[in-house]
């Protein structure tokens, strides 16, 4: 027989099905209370962009606001530091160039310390590791010396770093030792080896701009792109995002499985445009000394990009990240579901140590080439990497974070940092300049813990 | 069946420690032993069964008298010695204070950085030109100051429920900046001639008894603590309680004679090069009289007793009524105050303290970490004692003096420290391993 005579059935999958004329009820999926508190995002439930607001404000509100303090918090320190530095200078192009420029470190370091964040571990040696894995590199391309290629040294460098991780991640998948014990020996222990490497405490070690092998390594962050072709990159990212977004999610559509809303990848897009747009802007402005032209995009933006966009994917798209999240949400079921916990630890360890030799590099080259004993302190890189990542949204209990909080709270801590430095405080600058980010990381992890009271996911198991 | 409480029922020799469920239980041989011998045995088990107290860290501590002195025959030199001990102290004083937050399971970062702070208080407030406080209301200040810290922190893990390693690593940074903050960018000395306030701080370091005042005050120690302990088990015996053997008692007695004889006697040789310098040092007996009150505070009061509870079990503890967040917030006040007495001695041991001391004073937590699981406290709560601290702290001590004196650079020191304290962890982690206690 045919189908039931009642209603003519007549809707294709994916549409609301027609009929019931008097109570034109549209099921809003997302306004049920259990929406909030479950993890799924609205984007998935929504089926308009009014929807999908309306389901965001709700998870918000029952504590899981994402990247929203991050946003508001960047634009607060924007505005007060533009209000309180000497010649309102905080917002002037040379000068968010140079937090653009910094923060980059921080942005690497989040990133890699976000993937040990989310199992529920932390990794306290990031700081220490990047300075060796930097000072590798560097010492790699020497002249005369070892004279390795640029791109030979630097992933020697990387593979020495994610060597150092595989082997804490041992000692802690394995050996079952807190990780907060094996990273705090190895920060002391490659705090040692970073002065060993640098032949003493007087140790320096540079890479010059004059030597072309060198000058790779020496232009990642000082070295720009041709503005023309800054705006052209900027073109193609857009233009290969954008297609790439409204792709899929039209093929979702078609397909008839659940897609965000098309008005929401239309403003994604948007301000993907709209930020890269700023960001290029405010790079072509000249910001020479009016001796010298510089303007253009520092080559290590796009390079933070890509590793932004390799590491979503990774913790977002691939069955490792996949692992990783279910792992710090709960370790017991994602165990009992057949996940090999050591071996995504051992791996997540090697990665995060990894990805800190990268921003090792960066800030070698940052300093403008030179590395020496008193460049940066291992131990307050740490604490700056730790703050970006939970301020920008990562949750320190695991099982919540993406890469881009470790780039929004690196830009942040970066902004911060520097901040406090051109306010002219005189005998105050140093205490603040310890005291402001202890400030900040605790106030960020107050942030975390209180949001976490309203939430009924059962990672936070403190009695 | 005429058997009194307490004692075996006649005809049968009963070894209660014989028993397989005595080395899994956690009670000490010595509740159980008759006799020296059922000690010794009982004792055995319990090393057997994973649980060996100090036994690792009075090897380790042979080990590193026997190797240094074979690569130094001046290690063991009196001269040596005493030297070792008044560097070992801050070690001790700074484990000692990790030890309660380690004992609840918590970890607390900051204690080097309140050691610091405390420090840097001590000396500008004790300046003649400036504050000019006397030395008492000095120090009194400085450990309140530090006493606030530790309750801030404490509250906030306590009550608000954030992981300590980050709020210590917070205040870690906070504490930095307040303390270069308080030296106002410059130096601050403690001088030893002139000002009586100075001199009083720079002589707690470096001050010492006369060589037979040394004599007289050991035996008012030793004949005390040795009356109390025996009286203590005596009365036990005859109440018919459990107490143990006789014979182990007087040998606790024997023992302590001895140590703090030889103390004394390596302390009294003359060790200066011109002139005389002779007799034990002011911070032994100080560092004594913190080891013996924070050892009665932990063994024998309640809060003690709450204190390991909550590191064993800490579900078991809420539901027997123990107030959570008020012993975990006394923890922490209690660690970041011995921080402060640790930050006194340090004041008095680097007599100038100026904004690079500050931040080598960080480092110090490492080593008091260091020192607490070397000495045999476990970090994952529960299992420790305060002469853990004493006793790490000696073998860190040891080991930078040794590595020192045969000229190691101080990067490869904090090589070897990294890789002693990651030694000392997978030790405590296989240990429990055979523990039938969930980790």
């Amino acid at each position: 027989m045919g189908p039931d005579r009642g209603l003519p059935v007549t809707a294709v999958p994916g549409e609301d099905p027609t009929g019931a004329v008097e109570a034109k009820t549209v099921v809003d999926p997302t306004a049920a209370p259990e929406v909030a508190a479950a993890e799924v995002p609205p984007e998935i439930l929504a089926q308009s962009l009014g929807q999908y607001l309306r389901g965001w404000w709700l998870r918000v509100r029952s504590g899981n606001s994402g990247v929203l303090p991050v946003v508001l918090a960047i634009v607060l320190v924007a505005v007060v530091f533009e209000i309180v530095t000497p010649e309102h200078a905080f917002l002037r192009p040379s000068n968010l160039v140079y937090i653009f420029g910094l923060s980059t470190v921080y942005m690497v370091l989040a990133m890699a310390e976000i993937v040990v964040l989310l199992l529920g571990e932390i990794d306290l040696s990031v700081g220490a590791v990047a300075l060796v894995g930097g000072v590798i590199a560097f010492k790699l391309v020497q002249q005369p010396g070892p004279a390795w290629p640029w791109w030979a040294a630097i992933l020697a460098a990387l593979v020495c770093c994610g060597v150092i991780g595989a082997l804490q991640g041992t000692l802690i998948a394995r050996l079952k030792i807190p990780s907060f014990i094996v990273s705090l020996g190895g920060f002391l222990l490659f705090s040692g080896v970073l002065v060993i490497v640098l032949g003493g405490a007087d140790g320096f070690v540079a890479v010059s701009s004059a030597v072309p092998n060198q000058s790779v390594i020496y232009y990642l962050v000082q070295g720009v792109i041709d503005p023309v072709a800054g705006w052209v990159a900027l073109a193609v990212a857009v233009g290969a995002v954008g297609t790439t977004l409204w792709l899929r999610a039209a093929s979702r559509r078609h397909q008839g499985l659940v897609a965000p809303p098309a008005g929401l990848t239309a403003i994604r897009i948007a301000l993907v445009a709209l930020i890269g747009v700023a960001v290029v802007m405010i790079c072509t402005v000249n910001r020479g000394g009016g001796i010298v032209t510089v303007k253009g995009v520092p080559w290590v933006i796009p390079i933070v990009l890509v590793v932004l966009g390799a590491w979503t994917l990774l913790l977002q798209r691939s069955r490792f990240g996949r692992y990783v999240n279910a792992i710090g949400g709960n370790p017991e079921a994602a165990r009992r579901a057949g996940v090999s916990l050591a071996a995504i630890r051992t791996w997540a360890f090697a990665l995060c140590s990894a990805t800190a030799g990268l921003g090792g590099i960066l800030l070698g080259s940052f300093f403008y080439g030179q590395y020496s004993t008193n460049t940066q302190d291992p131990g307050q890189l740490v604490l700056y990497t730790v703050a970006a990542a939970v301020i920008g949204g990562t949750s320190l209990f695991g099982g919540r974070g993406k890469a881009i909080h470790g780039v929004l709270g690196g830009l942040l801590i970066g902004g911060i940092a520097y901040g406090v430095s051109l306010l002219e405080l005189g005998e105050l600058a140093t205490p603040l300049e310890y005291i402001v980010p202890g400030g900040v990381l605790l106030a960020a992890v107050l942030v975390d813990v209180l949001s976490r009271r309203g939430a009924r996911t059962g990672s936070v198991s403190r009695v | 069946m005429s058997a009194a409480p307490g004692e075996p029922p006649t005809g049968t020799v009963v070894d209660l420690t014989a028993a397989p469920e005595v080395a899994a239980a956690e009670v000490p041989p010595e509740i159980l032993a008759e006799s020296l011998g059922q000690y010794l045995r009982g004792w055995l088990l319990r090393v057997r069964g994973g649980n060996s107290g100090v036994l690792p860290v009075v090897l380790a501590i042979v080990v590193v008298a026997v190797s240094f002195q074979i690569a130094n025959p001046k290690y063991l030199s009196p001269q040596n010695l005493v030297n070792l001990f008044e560097q070992s102290t801050v070690y001790m004083v700074l484990a000692m204070a990790e030890i309660f937050a380690l004992l609840l399971g918590e970890i607390d970062l900051s204690v080097g950085l309140v050691m610091g702070l405390s420090a840097v208080v001590v000396a500008e407030l004790v300046q003649p030109i400036g504050w000019g406080w006397p030395w008492w209301a000095a120090i009194i200040v400085a450990l309140l100051f530090c006493s606030v810290v530790g309750l801030i922190q404490g509250t906030l893990v306590a009550r608000l429920k954030m992981p300590s390693f980050i709020v210590t690593l917070g205040g870690l940074l906070i504490l930095e900046g307040a303390a270069i903050l308080v030296l106002g960018g410059t130096l601050v000395g403690i001088g030893n001639s002139r000002f009586t306030n100075e001199v009083v701080l720079y002589d707690i370091f470096w001050g010492r008894f006369a060589p037979v005042v040394g004599w007289v005050v050991l035996a008012v120690l030793v004949g005390t603590a040795g009356t109390v302990l025996w009286l203590r088990d005596a009365r036990r015996r005859r109440d018919g309680l459990a107490a143990p053997p006789p014979s182990l008692t007087a040998m606790k007695i024997v023992l302590m004679t001895a140590a703090g004889i030889a103390v004394v006697a390596i302390c009294n040789v003359n060790r200066a090069h011109y002139g005389t310098i002779e007799g034990v040092p002011y911070i032994i007996p100080i560092v004594l009289v913190v080891l013996g009150a924070w050892t009665v505070l932990l063994q024998r009061t309640r809060f003690g007793r709450y204190v390991y509870a909550i590191g064993g079990n800490p579900e078991a503890a809420r539901r027997a009524g123990v107030s959570l967040p008020a012993v975990r917030t006394w923890g922490f006040v209690l660690a970041a105050l011995t921080s402060g007495i640790a930050g006194v001695l340090f004041a008095s041991w680097q007599v100038s303290l100026t904004t690079n001391i500050i931040k080598t004073a960080n480092s110090y937590v490492l080593l008091a970490v260091a020192a607490a699981v070397i000495g045999g406290t476990s970090l994952f709560g529960g299992r420790g004692r305060t002469i853990h601290g004493v006793l790490g702290g000696l073998v860190i001590g040891g080991i930078y003096n040794g590595l020192y004196l045969l000229g190691v650079l101080s990067q490869w020191i904090d090589v070897v420290v990294a890789a002693v304290l990651l030694a000392a962890a997978t030790i405590d982690v296989l240990s429990r391993r055979g523990a039938p206690r969930q980790s």
